[in-house]
């Protein structure tokens, strides 16, 4: 999105005095994004919904408490989406009533229905693996990929060094290598 | 090391692969149209969490139960006057 519309400095302002239209333009511009994180990291689309609503919800109710100290403002969002995420895998974990692996895979377009087949059962492959690494893990895999973030914006929400967070990577990067040799999972679908 | 002994240039080979099958599974998504519009309306009211919320500072419960009894008082006092006057003209 042009930053030249959107003062994000004084939309932010404006909403923590209680101003709901600038608090939604805010929203407008992270639904997606915090849909996307909150959709990969829960895995259904109902829960993605309600935990994405609670996000902003709560970030709505605390605004006021939102000083920009070098941290933006999509970090602290994503920091409540983390907190909320948690939480609802800690009450899933107590109850354990639903399987962890229903991740629907989208098509992409343009490509060939067999191919679309093979693709989509290494992706469910790689989609249950990645949801089985550990939550900090599966968020940073998630910011790379999905939101395509640097280390050091990655850093900044996840409360790490941006050498930390390059060290995290590579080190999932092989846990993941492992896990599917040990599971003999070819991920050319060969 | 054992990270130096096991990262040859064939890890690198896997990695770089794994790198690709990860950015073809994670991909961004767009949210439907209707869920963003959902969910607008869902964040534009208070939930029962945040009446809940409210109610639990007590100087708003206090205005709030002045406020109802004032009401409950008006009303009284206007059915009372009502049936004074209306009972008057019938004598």
């Amino acid at each position: 999105m042009p930053d030249t519309e959107f003062n994000e400095e004084d939309v932010l302002t404006r909403a923590s005095q209680g101003d709901r239209d600038a608090f939604g333009l805010l929203y407008e511009r992270y639904i997606d994004r915090i849909f996307n994180y909150v959709y990969y990291r829960t895995g259904n689309l109902h829960d993605a919904e309600d935990l994405t609503a609670r996000v902003f919800q709560r970030a709505m109710n605390h605004i006021q408490n939102y000083t920009d100290r070098g941290v933006p403002f999509s970090a602290w969002l994503y920091r409540i989406a983390h907190n909320l995420v948690a939480n609802w895998h800690r009450d899933r974990s107590r109850r354990q009533e639903i399987p962890i692996n229903d991740v629907p895979i989208l098509p992409s377009k343009g490509d060939h229905p067999e191919k679309n087949l093979v693709h989509s059962q290494e992706q469910d492959a790689l989609l249950r693996l990645i949801r089985r690494l550990p939550s900090e893990r599966q968020n940073l895999l998630i910011l790379k990929f999905v939101e395509n973030m640097s280390n050091a914006e990655i850093g900044a929400i996840m409360g790490r060094s941006e050498g930390a967070v390059k060290s995290l990577y590579h080190r999932t990067l092989l846990a993941l290598r492992d896990q599917l040799g040990d599971q003999s999972i070819n991920l050319d679908g060969e | 090391m054992a990270k130096s002994k096991m990262e040859t240039p064939n890890t690198d080979d896997q990695l770089f692969a794994l790198e690709e099958h990860l950015a073809g599974t994670l991909k961004p998504i767009t949210p439907p149209k209707e869920l963003v519009l959902r969910l607008r309306d869902r964040i534009r009211f208070p939930q029962p969490e945040e009446i809940v919320s409210r109610l639990g500072n007590w100087r708003r419960l206090f205005l709030v139960y002045g406020g109802v009894m004032s009401g409950l008082l008006a009303i009284i006092t206007i059915a009372r006057a009502l049936f004074y006057l209306v009972g008057r003209r019938q004598m």
